[in-house]
């Protein structure tokens, strides 16, 4: 009897859930949001025409930093929040509606003497 | 005959329950303007008769984006909801936010509702990403 002439088997590789190197672990972005804070903003001064460039051009760097870190399967928000330091006070909080196994966020302050800024990045799976 | 038909009146009841879940990711865009608008109520049920105060903002902030995120639940549909909000005080500085998103443009969407009274400046994003089934 001859044998049925049939496709070779293949192994399903879809993941449904990140393997852990490829979840969105905050302690890894946060160092790549501090360093790219750091390099930008080092001796930046406060200055109402440039700082709203300045917080585009910081949001976009940021995504892009974060696609490269190699976070596939995810889809990414990165917020980015400059203020000028005169002594005010601020408040900041969010809250999300997510998967908690597979999503997450984190978050990075950096002050000088004139400016402050708050970035908080958050990663969904995309399933 | 007579068993026959208490059957299907019961198949029928079954099946437009489960048509009730099924979510129509056919057209799925977010809606910007309803979450708009809950935000508003929710910003406005909290903040509007209050002054800035340093000891509660805390618990200002929480409460706001907990009811809009719960509000935004409960309207049904599959997205994945972060829901931001800082609170300012009036001192003339100034505060500039940008976000950047990496998603889908079709299904996923933000919002942002600005909103101050005569101590405080408020400002909520929402942003949903879809869930595709």
């Amino acid at each position: 009897m001859a044998e049925p002439v049939g496709r070779p088997s293949h192994e399903n590789s879809y993941s449904l859930r990140p393997a852990f190197q490829h979840k969105f672990r905050s302690s890894a972005v946060k160092e790549c949001i501090h360093a790219i804070l750091k390099e930008n903003l080092a001796n930046v001064q406060y200055n109402p025409e440039e700082t709203p460039e300045l917080t585009r051009f910081l949001s976009e760097t940021i995504k892009d930093g974060l696609k490269a870190e190699g976070f596939h399967r995810y889809k990414m928000v990165v917020q980015v929040v400059i203020g000028e330091q005169r002594g005010e006070g601020v408040n900041m909080a969010a809250r999300c509606f997510w998967d908690a196994d597979t999503d997450s966020y984190a978050q990075d302050v950096f002050m000088n003497d004139s400016l402050f800024c708050v970035v908080a990045a958050f990663g969904c799976f995309y399933y | 005959a007579g068993e026959a038909e208490p059957r299907r009146a019961q198949s029928r009841r079954r099946s437009r329950a489960m048509e009730e879940f099924h979510p129509h990711n056919d057209e799925m865009t977010f809606n910007a303007e309803e979450a708009h608008n809950i935000v508003k109520e929710c910003i406005e049920g909290i903040l509007s008769k209050v002054d800035y105060n340093h000891n509660k903002v805390n618990q200002w902030t929480a409460t706001i984006v907990e009811q809009s995120l719960t509000h935004l639940v409960k309207l049904g549909k599959t997205y994945k909801y972060i829901v931001t909000c800082a609170v300012m005080q009036k001192s003339g500085a100034g505060l500039h936010t940008a976000s950047s998103c990496f998603w889908d443009t079709t299904t996923d969407g933000t919002c942002t509702v600005r909103w101050e009274n005569r101590t405080m400046n408020c400002i909520v994003n929402v942003f949903a990403i879809a869930v595709v089934l």
